[in-house]
């Protein structure tokens, strides 16, 4: 069919292709090579204000998000770089060259569980660890900003000597972050300083600017949110189009699969669970018909037809309008007894699906607050 | 003659079916590997490779198992271009499909370039903050800073794609040897013994108080990996210790080397730029009344001492700003809007799609007038 070329028909074009492909391999590999860099230092231009430009910016680096909170300095204490795991730190000197340092260190999760982190500060003013029962009775309540929290006491041997140690710890929950509250150094002037520290974290307040999970600036949140190449839409806002609802206590936001809006997750500890997802489609997303026989498939029952679909469906009364109800009772590929309720709330141009599925019991007992749930929920384009 | 096989192979029509084929079987595996892997990752290991790898859990080497993306892509187009060079004649009546077809090469090789050379990257800007450096949205690297010259600090940053080759890393700018002991491409850390966490082995710096933990690779689009490292340094003298680094650290670590100061910070990768952005303020308007969002924009001072160029600029949806060869999208917003994120992107094959698509309409239009021209010629004279 094709007549094979003779070199000296067409080696020009040979070569150029080799070269060209060649450059573009060699050029793609320069991407893991160590770069130097050479930055001119001018503070100046961190100094300047919006309106005042810096005289020499382009080699100047930025200056760093504000931190997520803020305070009242009490009289005494003096701002001090802060730590690798801080974002906060303090100096509190007191008489005869006594000293005390003051910080605040946010952690993702739990960070170990309070107790173990109170024992460490025992450790460290060497005393012997405590029962949780112990420490409980130890907790003085304080407030940080303005929500409740525990302060700790950890006074080290020999409390009032000025060489003992003394440490005023604080832990709080907050937004799925642990936040650590910090004032350790000389016994006396802990004890001297503890209601200026209490002042301190009463004061606080904390801002939504940054991420307060100590993560570096523009992270996304570990919890599932975040911002990164997020569309337009502040992180753990809603989005445009969907709804506020209210989310029982017990049900566990887990990251939502491709379609879906949200996931919950109902869990037991003999390890049966049952998840609620909530999926918006444009228009009528396919019909009552196709989504109820959708639905019997996911639990192993047949599809039928229109004319059995008034028998299996109801109406529900939800904000702005009635939602199509289905409840149906199947099994799961091992055979086990398996309940799918559901909702399909039309809505403007869109249609909402509500479901609950999975383990029989769970689902009849979440089966009110589920309800609930997709009652109550308030849509942008409710009429 | 051996280079006349290889060229007729190269040419032959037989080998442009089984790339389709073997480029319709990349694209099925690729989405399927979406559903597992997130689709960056698909995308990286099935698309922008020249091999899919296959290695089994737990095992330090794999082996390819099938053609990549950029793989097929080029072998389309040695394929394209060696059967054109070899079959087409040159004639006025065929110009037409000659341009259409230098219209085609350079969409493929276009797109190769935007894959290959495009850097997409973000810079977070708070009210009043200026930077003249744009992030990388998931990559990292170590950063070792001289910082003894105030007036001038030199930084050696090292990619993340070397730290987790882990072994020796070695520049000229450095009296001493990096050595990468552990990498974790994604990890935690905490101040104190929790479940799964070991004691970080580092004995200087904020390491010996801290516990890490290496975590599966975050897949999702919306999230990224948190790397941390242990890292010794070592100069001719000996072992000047062991650091822990990590992206979960925001204050760099300094120390002490052949009467110098360096510092060590693992973060995010950046592109320094020649000129600075100052975030003067940031719009978020919406419609009176209501929550919706009308405009999102963001006021900028831009500053470039080398032309003396200084003039605020507007970055709004739709409205990027164009200069220095990056384009700086509005792409996201602080929650409380003090803040904005611009998306840069850098393309120097950003034209290529333009004039592919001049020249393949430039082409059809040729080839259909060089067929009706000497028809209705035809016509006249019969």
């Amino acid at each position: 069919m094709s007549s094979v070329p003779s070199l000296t028909r067409c080696p020009a074009a040979f070569n150029w292709m080799g070269l060209m492909l060649l450059t573009v391999v060699l050029a793609g590999c320069g991407r893991d090579n160590v770069n130097v860099y050479r930055l001119a230092n001018d503070d100046s231009s961190s100094a300047s204000t919006p309106s005042n430009p810096p005289a020499a910016a382009d080699q100047t680096e930025g200056n760093p998000a504000p931190p997520p909170l803020q305070w009242t300095l009490p009289s005494g204490w003096t701002e001090i770089a802060p730590g690798a795991m801080s974002i906060a730190s303090f100096k509190v000197p007191g008489t005869n060259g006594a000293e005390a340092d003051v910080s605040v260190v946010p952690l993702p999760g739990m960070a170990g569980g309070d107790s173990a982190n109170v024992n460490r500060w025992r450790r460290q003013a060497g005393l012997p660890e405590a029962t949780p029962d112990e420490l409980q009775k130890m907790a003085e309540a304080v407030q940080v900003g303005d929500q409740p929290a525990e302060l700790y006491d950890i006074a080290g041997q020999g409390s009032g000597d000025t060489n003992a140690k003394r440490i005023l710890g604080v832990i709080q929950q907050r937004n799925g972050t642990t936040w650590f509250f910090k004032m350790a150094g000389d016994a006396g002037l802990v004890g001297q300083q503890k209601p200026a520290f209490v002042a301190f974290l009463k004061s606080l307040t904390f801002t939504a600017a940054a991420p307060p999970t100590g993560l570096p600036p523009g992270h996304p949140a570990l919890d599932g949110g975040g911002d990164m190449n997020a569309p337009m839409l502040p992180a753990g806002a809603a989005g445009p189009g969907k709804p506020a609802w209210t989310v029982p206590a017990d049900w566990q936001e887990v990251p939502a699969s491709q379609f879906l809006l949200v996931e919950y997750s109902i869990a037991e500890a003999n390890g049966t669970k049952a998840d609620v997802n909530v999926a918006e489609l444009s228009g009528n997303g396919g019909g009552v018909l196709a989504n109820v026989n959708r639905w019997r498939g996911q639990i192993g029952l047949n599809p039928v037809d229109e004319s059995d679909l008034a028998k299996l469906t109801a109406s529900l009364d939800v904000t702005g309008g009635q939602a199509t109800w289905v409840d149906l009772t199947g099994t799961d590929a091992n055979g086990q007894p398996m309940r799918l309720v559901a909702a399909i709330v039309p809505m403007g141009d869109q249609t909402w699906f509500y479901k609950l599925m999975g383990d029989e019991k769970i689902v009849a007992r979440e089966k009110d607050a589920f309800t609930k749930f997709v009652q109550t929920a308030r849509y942008a384009n409710a009429p | 003659m051996l280079l006349e096989r290889v060229i007729r192979f190269f040419t032959s029509l037989r080998l442009t079916v089984v790339l389709l084929v073997l480029s319709l079987v990349l694209v099925f595996a690729g989405t399927l590997g979406e559903v597992h892997l997130g689709l960056f990752k698909a995308q990286t290991e099935f698309f922008r490779s020249f091999f899919v790898y296959w290695q089994p859990a737990g095992a330090r080497w794999k082996i390819p198992v099938f053609p990549g993306g950029y793989f097929l892509g080029m072998a389309l187009l040695l394929n394209l271009i060696s059967a054109h060079a070899s079959r087409f004649k040159f004639s006025r009546a065929k110009i037409g499909l000659w341009i259409i077809h230098a219209g085609l090469i350079l969409l493929i090789l276009g797109q190769l370039a935007t894959d290959m050379f495009a850097v997409e990257s973000q810079m977070h800007l708070r009210q009043g903050q200026m930077k003249n450096y744009s992030e990388s949205d998931r990559m990292d690297e170590l950063a070792v800073t001289d910082l003894t010259d105030k007036k001038l600090e030199t930084v050696v940053a090292i990619p993340e794609r070397l730290l987790a080759g882990q072994g020796d890393i070695r520049n000229a700018q450095l009296p001493f040897v990096v050595r990468v002991r552990e990498f974790y491409a994604n990890s935690l850390l905490t101040t104190n013994a929790a479940t799964g966490f070991v004691p970080a082995n580092a004995d200087t710096g904020v390491g010996p108080g801290l516990w890490w933990r290496q975590v599966p690779r975050e897949t999702a689009m919306d999230r990224r990996d948190l790397p941390s490292a242990l890292v010794e340094i070592v100069a001719p003298q000996g072992s000047l210790g062991t650091w822990l680094v990590s992206d979960w650290l925001e204050q760099p670590q300094t120390f002490t080397a052949d009467g110098r100061t360096y510092s060590l910070q693992l973060r995010l990768e950046r592109f320094y730029l020649p000129f600075s952005l100052r975030l003067l303020q940031f719009h978020h308007d919406v419609y009176e009344g209501t929550d919706i969002p009308k405009n999102f924009s963001s006021q900028l001072l831009l500053n470039r001492p080398d032309t003396g160029e200084h003039r605020e600029v507007l970055i709004y949806m739709n409205n990027p700003l164009r200069y220095d060869g990056r384009t700086f999208y509005q792409a996201s917003f602080d929650p409380d809007n003090l803040g904005t994120v611009l998306q840069v992107v850098k393309n120097p094959g950003w034209l290529t799609p333009y004039l592919a698509c001049v020249l393949i309409a430039t082409g059809m239009v040729v080839q259909f007038l060089s067929h009706l021209i000497p028809f209705l010629r035809k016509r006249r004279t019969s």
